[in-house]
């Protein structure tokens, strides 16, 4: 018995060698996946309540990773673009949730306060503002610039990721005629069309990612 | 300085006259052709020219040059994930004409965990500019040049600058030596044009970048895509070489999209040390292109989970743990997993009679052995579908090699139960072995064992409680993984700890010899089919790699057995060993490649998509489709007992039911995404859709019946409504 119990200790340390070894080459991508489940995440918001995606179920929620000094963002709502939107989103009972992922440290980062004061100051209409110091949200849906757009169905499927327009520059003279992504996704869901374009490549400043843990 | 007495030269046409002449008479103090610079904190710009004065009809060089500060950066092209490529607007006179930028090769500048491609330092970015054949000498050109950039260190500010050349018409060009040569380096540094042709495929999830130009010893290879909507930026791009050249592994970007069948890029890479790059043309697979232009927008039909709804929110965590433990305690019953618990058993009786206390201690080391394996692959599984990736339940089996070695190991086990060959101490220590390390060891690894051998089946409730567990957090999903690992221990446990179950098994004796030499068939019965899952997944050459794989074990084994009495045999005996295991491995890697595509295996199905899919709703006709894969024994066994039964094909027909294949043998993005939204962490799953346009799908048990099959043919037929509503 121990002998082939010895053979099967060998073997079978065999046989997980080459496991760990094909799980090896893990991606670097982000997580979230148009046509998937929208990855689940808990954040404080800047009142300091926690939030999570869950208590969302049955809407569509739009995440807009933000950064108020980003020549990129401010673009957007220098103009009132943003802001608009986000007051036609909130008409249509759309849930907007900003999400600012700077640590500590970190250009862009702010605490409770002065995201709320960014908020009123820009006449901004999120449903919330996420703070998310620790990128753990960041890291799930893989954002990588700010503004960097998601939508999530009311299945909670994820329908859209990427830019807010197709005009990749930070001057403000790019948002005439600019074709509004979230706008057209949005729109395609309510019919219950498929969404058209539902994956698109965004632009802007880099998230500011915090070290992993 | 000279920057200077030029910017105001050129403000002041007499100044510049006398300028000229100054220059011509003192050829040390020649003034550069170079525009005034725009100076931020962080960059210097200025436009560069390589002439001082210009012919009527002549191309030459110009250069808008960033000296930018240390810790920042300027953009590429393709800007990578996030930023912005320097821009250039013209404003030229009449006749004028200016070519694009001569981008030279940039450099990946990671900010973790992103990756941006641009440059730092001194940046150079050559123009073409061609002057009319009807300049007329005597007449000033003025360059005005309006330039945009993004300069990033953290943070990122957008920066713009005019820049304007005067430059008089001459008979003679008057060359700006040093211009001249800082252009003419920069120019000497630009990608050359690669002499060879790049071919893109795809493999799976990622993008295979084959470049048989490229020579296996160059070092830090890397592939900068012109698009940027191509490949995941950030990820590494580990290389391949063979005799064909080289390849390299791209991971595909989340918005992928090519349009165009030939894409470019710039490969750098260093050559002896010297840095080198390449302009390159690739061309990419077909399907690629068009697969990228439908997935992008593709429409995806409809579908309703009836029986056991997956959603989130529908499964609580309650019912997740209960159906993942049920699930679990039935997965013992699978044929994959049954051969190994026979052994534990085995071991079981045998000790009966020895120790109540090493009984218990083996039955919660098996124990472990089964959390601690089920933790592993629950990590991965849940790493994996946190990072995005298609795997799921079984992925390793989606790896020949893998398959491969399972196939090994089930022979050696066989062997082993025949009593062909003894590794270690001698049988007739079993007793006192047993309490010995190598026993404690065998025990936890027979646990392990048996999780690996079980992964091909998915028993009922299974699928949904790990559907359930790669959409949740971690932590929940972990908690469902071990509520599986618990259902599925239970019953060795529980024997291991009933003395009265064991005092039931009869007495050791030869019965149990002849009992375990009878396991041995079950262990080869699941060489063989592992052998039959790699041909399907690498046709001939998979055979051949397991059979050459098998012997090789074989061989070692026979030899660790005749060199064991002398020294030196041994030493002989191991490198034998030694050459013989490396020499098999190579040659599996070598010869169980996946095959490009798997295919349906049966002539009466038909390939899925979700477009087929719509497109057979649309004619009317109800859709069935069948999510499988050759590893998957649940899949064959419904195959066998429902989907290929007489009754149920003829259902099919009268009904007119298409019936779709999803083979998951092999790795594959779109059917990994059809599974996760269905909740699901891998195969079997059933779908039936209705014939009507945009109808949705009904998902079908994971164990078939030909009854159920029929029934739920019908309900797709919309013959059978009244069921429909009566379904929770």
């Amino acid at each position: 018995m121990t002998a082939h119990q010895t053979c099967k200790t060998f073997i079978a340390g065999l046989a997980f060698a080459s496991l760990a070894f094909a799980a090896g080459p893990v991606l670097a991508q982000g997580a979230a996946k148009v046509g998937a489940p929208a990855p689940a995440f808990q954040a404080i918001d800047a009142d300091g309540k926690t939030r999570n995606l869950a208590e969302f179920a049955g809407k569509t929620v739009i995440l807009e990773w933000t950064n108020h000094d980003c020549p990129y963002v401010r673009k957007h709502y220098n103009s009132a673009t943003m802001q608009g939107l986000q007051k036609d989103m909130a008409k249509e009972g759309v849930v907007w949730l900003s999400v600012i992922s700077s640590p500590i440290g970190e250009q862009g980062h702010v605490e409770g306060p002065m995201a709320k004061e960014l908020t009123a100051k820009r006449d901004a209409a999120p449903a919330a503002v996420l703070l998310d110091p620790d990128s753990k949200v960041a890291r799930a849906y893989g954002a990588t610039t700010t503004p960097h757009m998601y939508i999530v169905d009311p299945k909670g499927t994820l329908a859209y990721m990427g830019a807010i327009d197709d005009k990749p520059s930070s001057s403000a003279a790019s948002l005439t005629g600019a074709k509004s992504y979230v706008r057209q996704a949005v729109a395609e869901l309510k019919a219950g069309k498929p969404v058209s374009e539902a994956s698109t490549k965004s632009y802007g400043c880099a998230v500011k990612y915090a070290p992993v843990s | 300085m000279t920057t200077q007495l030029m910017a105001l030269m050129s403000r002041h046409g007499f100044l510049r006259q006398a300028a000229l002449v100054l220059a011509l008479l003192a050829p040390g103090l020649a003034p550069a052709a170079e525009s005034a610079a725009v100076t931020t904190p962080r960059v210097s710009a200025t436009l560069l020219s390589s002439r001082d004065t210009v012919t009527p009809g002549e191309r030459f060089q110009v250069a808008l040059v960033q000296k930018i500060s240390k810790g920042w950066h300027t953009y590429w092209q393709n800007p990578g994930d996030s930023g912005e490529a320097t821009r250039i607007e013209w404003a030229l006179p009449a006749g004028l004409s200016a070519g694009e930028i001569q981008w030279p090769a940039p450099k990946a500048l990671p900010v973790e965990p992103l990756v941006n491609f641009g440059f730092e330092g001194t940046l150079l970015l050559p123009v073409e500019i061609a002057v009319p054949a009807d300049a007329k000498p005597g007449q000033t050109i003025t360059l005005k040049a309006n330039a945009t950039w993004l300069v990033c260190e953290k943070i990122c500010i957008p920066e713009e600058g005019s820049f304007t050349l005067d430059l008089p018409v001459a008979q003679a060009a008057v060359v700006d030596e040093s211009a001249q040569a800082r252009i003419d380096q920069a120019r000497a540094i630009l990608p050359q044009p690669a002499d060879f042709k790049g071919r893109l495929s795809a493999e799976g999830e990622s993008l295979l970048l084959a470049l048989p130009g490229i020579a296996a010893d160059i070092r830090d290879l890397r592939f900068f895509p012109l698009s940027d909507t191509l490949i995941d930026h950030a990820a590494p791009q580990p290389m391949t070489a063979d005799s064909n050249g080289v390849t390299l592994q791209l991971a595909r970007s989340s918005a992928f999209k090519l349009t165009n069948a030939e894409l470019s890029g710039v490969l750098t890479y260093k050559d002896g040390g010297v840095p080198r790059s390449l302009a390159l043309t690739a061309e990419a697979a077909p399907a690629l292109v068009t697969a990228a232009g439908q997935a992008a927008s593709a429409p995806r039909p409809a579908v309703v989970r009836l029986p056991m709804p997956v959603e989130g929110a529908d499964l609580t965590l309650w019912a997740a743990l209960a159906f993942a433990f049920l699930g679990g305690l039935i997965l013992n019953l699978m044929p994959c997993v049954l051969p190994v618990l026979f052994i534990k058993a085995l071991g079981f009786a045998q000790l009966a009679r020895a120790s109540r206390s090493e009984v218990r201690e083996q039955g919660l080391l098996f124990l472990a052995g089964v959390v601690s394996t089920f933790m592993v692959l629950a990590g991965i599984v849940i790493g994996f579908a946190a990072l995005g990736s298609g795997v799921g339940w079984g992925f390793q089996l989606q790896s020949p090699p893998l398959v491969i070695a399972l196939a090994v190991v089930m022979t050696l086990i066989g062997f082993n139960l025949l009593g062909a060959f003894e590794v270690g101490t001698s049988v007739q220590g079993v007793g006192h072995g047993l309490a010995s390390r190598g026993g404690r060891v065998g025990a936890f690894m027979t646990g392990a064992l048996a999780v690996v051998v079980a992964t091909p089946c998915t028993a009922p409730f299974m699928g949904a409680a790990m559907g359930y567990a790669v959409t949740q957090p971690p932590a929940l999903g972990l908690a469902v993984f071990m509520a599986l690992a618990l259902g599925f221990a239970l019953p060795v446990v529980a024997l291991s700890f009933a003395p009265g179950l064991l005092r039931l098994l009869p007495k050791p004796g030869r019965w149990m010899v002849v009992l375990k030499q009878a396991f041995a068939f079950p262990m080869f019965a699941t060489a063989i089919w592992l052998i039959w899952v790699a041909s399907v997944q690498s046709g001939p050459g998979g055979v051949l790699a397991a059979l050459v794989a098998v012997l090789a074990a074989g061989f070692i084994v026979w030899l660790s057995g005749v060199s064991r009495d002398s020294g030196r045999a041994r030493l002989i005996g191991s490198a034998l060993g030694v050459v013989a295991a490396f020499g098999a491995g190579w040659f599996v890697l070598q010869s169980a490649v996946p095959s490009a595509t798997s295919e349906a295996r049966a002539a009466d199905t038909q390939v899925w998509t979700p477009e087929r899919v719509m497109a057979l709703q649309a004619e009317g006709r109800p859709v069935f489709v069948n999510f499988t894969a050759a590893w998957c024994i649940t899949c064959l066994a419904n195959e066998r007992v429902a989907l290929s039964r007489q009754e149920v094909k003829e259902a099919f027909a009268e009904l007119k039911v298409a019936y779709l294949k999803a083979d998951w043998t092999n790795r594959n993005s779109a059917i990994a995404q059809a599974l996760a939204e269905q909740g699901r962490a891998g195969v079997p799953l059933y779908l039936f859709y209705p014939g009507k346009r945009d109808g949705q799908a009904e998902i079908l048990p994971q164990l078939l019946t030909p009854d159920s099959l029929i029934t739920a043919a019908r309900r797709a037929a919309g013959l059978d409504l009244k069921t429909v509503a009566n379904r929770p």
